[in-house]
């Protein structure tokens, strides 16, 4: 018991010292996290929105997919684009393999069908009366769909929380695809991995500390718009 | 013209909602479309708000054939605006709803603001201006949407019973809104609602729409019925409360009736009452000046609306509350 707290008082001074490696890898997993949510929400909002606001043949096999998609493991994504990157692969020559891309490339692949379905359960909820109102007002579509999107913002916005959450906290897909290199690929969950594996627990709860924090942080700034939208 | 329909159908699983073998509407009029709840009055008004593609039939409007998988039909719906029977207002302050319809029009912001305020005031919703518009009540929200419908600069507005969810105060501040907006604005209005009174005191024309079909008379005293046959052979149809008409039908079992209003004669006694079929004791509840005649309410058990020309009336000298006797030949009832 005393290890741990020593271990934990040792991982504060790391963090109040704002350490040097420490720093790295935040930034590393902060670049990657957030790169991988956006493009995934760019590409996710769309999706879900089109697929909720239509009818056309399919579609509740579709969202049936996409749920299954839901429990996608990780090391299932990693070998998956590990396939296509390798030197082997169709995409070997872009040399994707172990950079940060191909960590982003994994991450969106993860979380686009969370963002999607949690997009189409959140337009699905809207009142349909807002999309007849805005198209009657003389709204494009997308006038309309931007007035959608705004009232099924407490979901939306919950979807990208869950997404950010879902990509910061992996490990699977940063550790095969991103190989835990230094300064470079080194994400705040491949490293805890490594350090629990050489038995050094400092730097590891010290990133555990750090990431429920950053955690914290995300969601006080997503809740704030969430907030908003109850107005 | 401003719409001319032929043969237009809409159906959903195999049942048509609506089917209007030819109608046409002038322009600049104010319209009824008169109907019991589930006659299509609501599919009826989307299809005139080019939100939904009828099944099959032909929709004209300003003399053009109407294309519902056209990219220009945008442009057909800046033209036509419907106010929905139970308006929703965006998420945001009453302002902001009313600038929407201006600001997607890409007019400047000064003038925004300008016709913002003008509007509101015209419905009397000035002073709401920075309300949150999901804190409104259901009138003040059917006023505001109307304001938003207007800054929509519209040639036709469409309304969905404007006045069925609201209070007296709000429905007669929209009645006003109404005659306002088709005299002042020359907007063509066309309105739906199950209140044949409120029809004729603000429509030019009343259409009445029952089954998704245009009736060829304005009914009413709608009722379910079941038609049975007595010993003598002779069909009769039981109400509602027990109450018997005889009729002349085909038709057995349960069947929808209605009574014409004009069929019905009323005296103060049973036995000064001419015609001796279809007789019933009933109470005066209701008188209504209607231009060359009066409508009448009387309670017989269910509520029956009834036509008095205007010569009979002064002769008979009625008072609400009064016992009067109704009666109505079988040739007056006519079942769907």
């Amino acid at each position: 018991m005393s290890f741990l707290i020593d271990s934990f008082q040792s991982a504060l001074m790391l963090i109040w010292a704002l350490d040097r490696e420490l720093l790295e890898i935040i930034s590393v997993s902060l670049k990657v996290s957030s790169s991988s949510t956006l493009i995934a929400s760019i590409i996710g909002i769309p999706l879900g929105l089109s697929i909720a606001l239509n009818e056309f043949r399919g579609k509740r096999l579709l969202i049936t997919i996409l749920n299954t998609l839901l429990a996608l493991p990780t090391v299932v994504i990693g070998l998956f684009v590990y396939s296509f990157i390798t030197r082997k692969g169709i995409f070997g020559p872009l040399d994707l393999l172990y950079t940060q891309k191909a960590i982003i490339i994994g991450q969106i692949i993860l979380i686009i069908p969370i963002i999607t379905t949690f997009t189409i359960s959140a337009v699905s909820r809207i009142d349909d009366r807002y999309r007849k109102t805005a198209l009657t007002l003389g709204a494009d579509t997308i006038q309309t769909s931007y007035i959608i999107i705004r009232e099924a913002r407490f979901g939306i916005v919950a979807a990208v929380i869950v997404a950010f959450g879902r990509v910061i906290a992996e490990v699977g897909i940063s550790m095969m695809l991103g190989g835990n290199a230094k300064g470079f690929t080194r994400t705040m969950t491949t490293a805890m991995a490594m350090e629990y594996d050489k038995g050094e627990f400092v730097l590891s709860i010290a990133l555990g500390i750090v990431l429920l924090f950053l955690s914290f942080l995300v969601n006080i700034f997503f809740n704030y718009f969430q907030g908003r939208t109850r107005a | 013209m401003l719409y001319e329909i032929k043969n237009l159908i809409k159906s959903y699983d195999g049942r048509d909602v609506l089917n209007i073998k030819s109608l046409s509407m002038e322009k600049g009029k104010v319209l009824g479309l008169l109907g019991p709840n589930g006659a299509g009055k609501t599919t009826f008004l989307e299809v005139l708000a080019f939100l939904l593609p009828p099944t099959s039939g032909e929709l004209w409007y300003e003399n053009r054939r109407v294309n519902f998988s056209s990219l220009r039909l945008i442009n057909m719906r800046q033209k036509v605006v419907l106010v929905q029977q139970q308006p929703i207002l965006f998420t945001t302050t009453v302002f902001n709803n009313v600038e929407f319809p201006l600001k997607i029009r890409k007019i400047k912001k000064q003038k925004r603001a300008i016709i913002v305020e003008e509007l509101l005031s015209m419905v009397g919703m000035g002073g709401f201006r920075n309300a949150k518009a999901h804190t409104l009540s259901g009138g003040e929200t059917q006023r505001i949407a109307i304001a938003q419908a207007l800054a929509c600069s519209p040639e036709v507005i469409l309304l969905d019973e404007p006045t069925t969810s609201v209070d007296v105060e709000n429905r007669i501040t929209i009645e006003r809104i109404i005659a306002e907006i088709n005299r002042g604005k020359r907007i063509s209005v066309i309105f739906t609602t199950h209140d044949m009174i409120q029809a004729s005191r603000l429509a030019d024309e009343v259409v009445f729409l029952f089954d998704g079909k245009v009736a060829e008379s304005i009914h009413e005293n709608i009722f379910s019925a079941y038609i049975e046959t007595n010993e003598k052979g002779q069909k009769y149809c039981v109400l509602q409360g027990g109450l018997k008409f005889n009729i002349k039908t085909e038709r057995s079992g349960p069947v929808r009736v209605s009574v014409n209003p004009g069929a019905i004669t009323v005296s103060q006694g049973q036995n000064e009452n001419r015609l001796k079929e279809n007789v019933f004791r009933g109470k005066l509840i209701q008188l209504t000046d209607e231009h060359s005649r009066v409508r009448a309410l009387v309670d017989i058990g269910i509520p029956l609306s009834v036509l008095i020309p205007k010569e009979v009336i002064d002769d008979l000298n009625l008072s609400l509350g009064e016992e009067v006797w109704l009666s109505c030949l079988s040739e007056g009832l006519e079942v769907f």
